[in-house]
C-alpha cells in the first residue's frame, strides 16, 4: 500500500490554474524526489498536502485514509511534517523550548516540566547522532544544526512522511553529507520522505524515486537507478535544455582589481589580482571567508587590514557608496533580504543604486530611465510586461536578472556576484552563466562567489580555493574540479 | 507569462479602491458634514481649509518620516516650543522674516536631534521622540516663567506677540488673510503638499525614503546611506513643524507653552495613516495626507454643526481611524473568506 496518494489534483489562484490534473505517490520508506523549476507547481501541490491552502478538486489518501478538507493541524496529527526552507524556529529561545513549543510537559499544577523536556530532547538527539546542546539558544546554533532541529522536531512528534524543501542550501558539503546520514538512518526505521531540490548530484544520492512536474502539469515518475541527471534536466526544463559546455578561453587585460594582505571579519591576508575581462570563481566551504571576504571588498563587511587597488588606485575600505564609485558593483546573496524592495516597481529597483551616484540630479527622467530599462531587459531577457510591475511579481531567475541591470546602470566594471543563482531554476541558471561570459567578453570583470563547484567549472578562468579566510590555491580553468577544489578546501592539500 | 499578467490585471482592479480610499473617506465625511451643517457654503469650505494648514503641514513632515519606517512623536511638543520662542524672536527683533526663519531653522535643529539619536546612533525612534516631546514641552514652560515679561509680549504664562510694532498688523494678515476668497495659510498647505508629493514621486531623494521603508537592508546594499538619509528626513519633519509653528503665531498671536499642540503628534500620526501611508513604511502616497489631515478638520465642523459636546471629539476620531485601517488591513482578508465561503457552497 502506498503512503501518500494525491489523484487528479487541481488547483488555480484567481482562476490561474497553478496545478493541471497531478498525480503523486509516495511509498512507505522511500525518499521522493520532487523535481520542478520554480513556478513547477511543488511548492503548492506541498501546500495542498499540508492544509496551508485548499484543493479545489482531486483525492489525498494518506495511509489509506482519504482525507476531503486538509488542514495543517489536521496533516500534523496524521504524521505529515514540512520542514520549510525558511527555517520557522524562535531563535530567542532555547533548543528543547523550541521542540516543545505549544506541546509542552506540564505537572498537574501547569508548571512547565523542564527536566522530562530536556532529557528527551536530548535522548533525540543522541538517537539521530546530532550534536546538539538542547540548552543552547537556537540563535546561537549553526545554520546546519537548525535545519537538523528542525528535523528533529519533526521527528519528536511522529512525523511519517517529512517534507524538506531545498534542506541543503545553506549547508556545507561536510554538513550535507552528514545530513544524508541521518536521512538514511531514519528511512531505514521507516520514515518517508518528500525531497525539493534544485541540486541534481544530492537528488541523485539521496533519493530513490522522483516525480517531475513542468508549469503545472506531471511530467513524469520513476526510479532514480534508471535515469540520469541530464534525462531528468530534459523532463524539468523541457525541450530547451542543452547541457552544452558554454565556457570559452578569453584574453585578459591590465589590472584592474589588486587586493594586497586585506583582512578583515572572517578573512584574513589574502591577496588577489584581477586582470580586465577575466572571471575569477571563488569558494570554500562555508564559513571559509569567501563571501565575507567579497562583502569587504564592496565595503559591505568591515575590513581592518590591507590594501585595495581599483584601476591602480588605492580605495577606502569600509564604505560601499566609495567603492561603488570606483566602479565597483555586488550582487548581494540572499536575494530576498539583500536586494529586493519589495514595495517598489521593477524600474524603481533597477535604478535606485546609479541614483546614489548621481544624488545631486535631483529630478527623475523617468522616460530615460525607462529607455534605459528597456535596453537591459532586452540585453539580459528580462521575461514581464511593464517596468511599473512590483518586482516581486517576476520569478526568481527575472529578478536577479533585474538586480544585474541594477549594477550594470551604474557602469561598473568590476562586478562582485554572490551567490547569483541561488534559488533560481535550472533554464534560468545556465542563461545567467551566459550572461556571466558574455558581460565578460565585453570587458567587464567579474568574481563570483559560489559553493556549487560545477558552477565556477561553467564560467570561471580561475578558482580562488577559500581555507581558513585566506586564499590556499588559484586553480586554473582547466584544474577547476569537485576533488581539486575540496582537496584544498578542505585544507587537505596546500 | 500568460499567468503573471492576469494576476497583475486582477490585483489593479481591486486594487484601485484601496490606492484611493483616503479620497473615498474624505468624500464620504464630507457629504456627512454637508448634510449637518445648515448651510454649506464657500467660506465655510475654506475655513477647514484654513484649519487644516498646521497639522496637515505637520503630518507631511511625519509621512515622510513613516515612509522610512521611523515616528516621530515630539512634533507637537516641537511646535509649543519653536512658537513660544520664535514669539520672544519676532517681539526683540520686530521682523517677520526673522521670526520665520527663526522657526524654520530652529525647526529643523530640533529635527536634527531626533535624527541624530534615531538614523545616526540607532535608536528607537518611538523612545528617542518620546523622550523629545517630554524634553521640548518642558523647556518651552520652563522658559516661559524665566524671560522677562516685555519679552513674552507681557503675559504670565503664555508667549504673545507684542501689537505695538509696526508690522504686527501685516503679520496677522499673514495667519488670517486671504487672496481672492483663499486663506494665505491654505495655499501655503496646498503648496507644500505639491513640493512633497513632487519630492516623493519625481526625485532621486524620495525612492531613497521608500527604498528604505521598504528593505533597509537592500537600501544599504544598494549604496543608499541609511543614516544621512533617515537624519535628513527628520530634519525636513523638523523644519515643515518650524513653518508650522510661524503660521500657528500668525493665525493666533500667541502659543500657549501648555496647551499649543497637545496630541498633535496623534492626529499628523493618524492622518498619514488615513492617507494610505504605511507604518511599517516604504508603502504609501504623500498625497493622501492632505485628505487625511482635511478629514480631521471636518470632523471638528460636523461636530460643531450638530452642537455636540466638544469632548466627544476625540472619541469619534478615533472610531473613524479603527474602521479605516480595519477596511484597510482586514478587507483583502474578509474578501478572501467570502471568497472561500461561497467556493465551499
Amino acid at each position: 500500500m502506498k503512503l501518500l496518494q494525491m489523484e487528479h489534483i487541481c488547483k488555480s489562484f484567481d482562476g490561474v490554474p497553478v496545478l493541471k490534473d497531478v498525480s503523486f505517490s509516495v511509498e512507505k520508506g522511500e525518499v521522493h524526489a520532487l523535481l520542478g523549476e520554480n513556478g513547477a507547481g511543488k511548492s503548492t501541490l506541498m501546500n495542498v498536502l499540508t492544509g496551508i491552502s485548499p484543493k479545489d478538486s482531486g483525492t489525498v489518501a494518506f495511509e489509506g485514509q482519504v482525507c476531503d478538507s486538509m488542514t495543517i493541524h489536521k496533516s500534523e496529527k496524521m504524521g505529515i511534517a514540512f520542514v520549510h526552507q525558511e527555517l520557522n524556529l524562535f531563535n530567542d529561545l532555547k533548543v528543547y523550548e523550541n521542540i516543545f513549543l505549544a506541546k509542552e510537559y506540564t505537572n498537574k499544577f501547569g508548571k512547565l516540566d523542564k527536566k522530562r523536556m530536556r532529557k528527551e530532547a536530548g535522548e533525540l538527539f543522541e538517537r539521530l547522532g546530532v550534536k546538539i546542546d538542547p540548552d543552547a539558544m537556537a540563535g546561537d546554533l549553526k545554520t546546519s544544526q537548525k535545519q537538523l532541529l528542525e528535523i528533529a522536531k519533526a521527528l519528536f512528534f511522529h512525523a511519517k512522511l517529512l517534507i524538506l524543501d531545498e534542506p541543503t542550501t545553506s549547508l556545507n558539503n561536510e554538513e550535507v553529507a552528514h545530513f544524508f546520514e541521518i536521512i538514511r538512518r531514519l528511512k531505514k526505521d521507516g520514515a518517508s520522505f518528500i525531497f525539493i531540490s534544485h541540486k541534481m548530484p544530492e537528488i541523485f544520492a539521496l533519493s530513490d524515486r522522483y516525480t517531475v512536474f513542468r508549469n503545472g502539469e506531471y511530467v513524469n515518475s520513476g526510479k532514480i537507478a534508471e535515469t540520469t541527471p541530464e534525462e531528468v534536466t530534459k523532463m524539468m526544463v523541457g525541450e530547451s535544455y542543452s547541457a552544452e559546455d558554454v565556457y570559452e578561453p578569453r584574453e585578459a587585460g591590465d589590472t584592474v582589481l589588486e587586493v594586497k594582505e586585506f583582512s578583515g571579519a572572517g578573512f584574513r591576508k589574502v591577496n588577489l589580482t584581477v586582470k580586465r575581462g577575466q572571471i575569477i570563481g571563488l569558494t570554500g566551504l562555508q564559513g571559509a571567508g569567501s563571501s565575507e571576504f567579497m562583502q569587504g571588498l564592496f565595503g559591505a563587511a568591515r575590513g581592518t587590514e590591507g590594501e585595495l587597488l581599483v584601476f591602480g588606485k588605492s580605495i577606502p575600505k569600509n564604505s560601499i557608496h566609495k567603492a561603488m564609485k570606483s566602479k565597483v558593483a555586488m550582487l548581494a546573496s540572499n536575494r530576498k533580504e539583500n536586494s529586493v524592495l519589495a514595495d517598489m516597481s521593477l524600474l524603481e529597483n533597477m535604478y535606485l543604486a546609479e541614483h546614489t551616484l548621481s544624488a545631486l540630479k535631483f529630478h527623475i527622467h523617468k522616460k530615460e530611465e525607462d529607455r534605459a530599462f528597456t535596453s537591459y531587459r532586452e540585453l539580459l531577457n528580462i521575461k514581464m510586461q511593464d517596468s511599473s510591475q512590483p518586482v516581486t511579481s517576476l520569478s526568481g531567475g527575472n529578478q536577479q536578472k533585474v538586480f544585474l541591470a541594477r549594477w550594470l546602470n551604474t557602469k561598473a566594471e568590476i562586478l562582485l556576484l554572490d551567490n547569483p543563482t541561488q534559488g533560481i531554476d535550472v533554464g534560468a541558471k545556465t542563461e545567467i552563466y551566459k550572461l556571466i561570459l558574455g558581460l565578460a567578453r565585453e570587458g567587464k570583470t567579474i568574481l563570483i562567489n559560489t559553493l556549487e563547484i560545477p558552477e565556477i567549472q561553467k564560467v570561471a578562468d580561475y578558482c580562488a580555493v577559500f581555507y581558513e579566510g585566506s586564499i590556499v590555491k588559484l586553480l586554473r580553468h582547466e584544474e577547476i574540479s569537485e576533488t581539486a577544489v575540496m582537496l584544498y578546501a578542505t585544507g587537505s592539500a596546500r | 507569462m500568460d499567468m503573471e499578467t492576469k494576476k497583475l490585471s486582477l490585483s489593479g482592479s481591486s486594487g484601485i479602491v484601496s490606492k484611493y480610499s483616503y479620497i473615498v473617506v474624505f468624500l464620504i465625511i464630507f457629504a456627512v458634514y454637508a448634510a449637518t451643517s445648515s448651510s454649506l457654503t464657500w467660506s465655510g469650505v475654506m475655513n477647514i481649509f484654513r484649519h487644516s494648514a498646521i497639522i496637515g503641514i505637520i503630518a507631511l513632515g511625519m509621512g515622510l518620516i513613516c515612509l522610512t519606517g521611523e515616528i516621530d512623536l515630539s512634533v507637537g511638543s516641537m511646535l509649543a516650543m519653536v512658537s513660544g520662542f520664535s514669539v520672544v524672536i519676532y517681539n526683540i527683533t520686530g521682523s517677520i522674516f526673522a521670526a520665520f526663519l527663526f522657526a524654520v531653522a530652529f525647526g529643523g535643529f530640533c529635527g536634527l536631534i531626533n535624527g541624530i539619536l534615531v538614523g545616526g546612533a540607532e535608536m528607537p525612534a518611538f523612545i528617542v521622540t518620546l523622550a523629545t516631546m517630554l524634553i521640548f514641552r518642558s523647556i518651552s514652560q520652563y522658559v516661559c516663567q524665566k524671560l522677562p515679561k516685555e519679552l513674552i509680549g507681557g503675559g504670565s504664562s503664555i508667549y504673545k506677540l507684542f501689537t505695538q510694532k509696526s508690522s504686527f498688523q501685516a503679520f496677522y494678515q499673514i495667519g488670517n488673510g486671504k487672496a481672492a476668497t483663499l486663506p494665505y495659510v491654505g495655499l501655503i498647505l496646498a503648496l507644500m503638499t505639491v513640493l512633497f508629493v513632487y519630492l516623493s514621486t519625481s526625485t532621486k531623494y524620495g525612492k531613497k525614503v521608500y527604498a528604505i521603508g521598504s528593505n533597509q537592508k537592500g537600501a544599504v546594499m544598494t549604496g543608499i546611506n541609511v543614516p544621512v538619509t533617515k537624519i535628513s528626513v527628520f530634519v525636513i519633519a523638523g523644519m515643515l513643524v518650524g513653518l508650522g509653528a510661524f503660521l500657528w503665531i500668525a493665525m493666533n498671536a500667541s502659543a500657549d507653552p501648555a496647551t499649543t499642540g497637545t496630541s498633535y503628534e496623534m492626529y499628523a500620526i493618524a492622518a498619514v495613516v488615513l492617507g494610505g501611508i504605511s507604518m511599517s513604511g516604504g508603502k504609501g502616497r504623500v498625497l493622501g495626507i492632505l485628505f487625511g489631515a482635511m478629514s480631521y478638520t471636518i470632523i471638528d465642523k460636523i461636530i460643531v454643526a450638530l452642537k455636540m459636546d466638544s469632548l466627544i471629539n476625540d472619541a469619534i476620531k478615533g472610531v473613524i481611524l479603527l474602521a479605516v485601517i480595519m477596511i484597510q488591513l482586514e478587507g483583502s482578508k474578509i474578501k478572501g473568506r467570502l471568497k472561500r465561503r461561497t467556493n465551499e457552497v
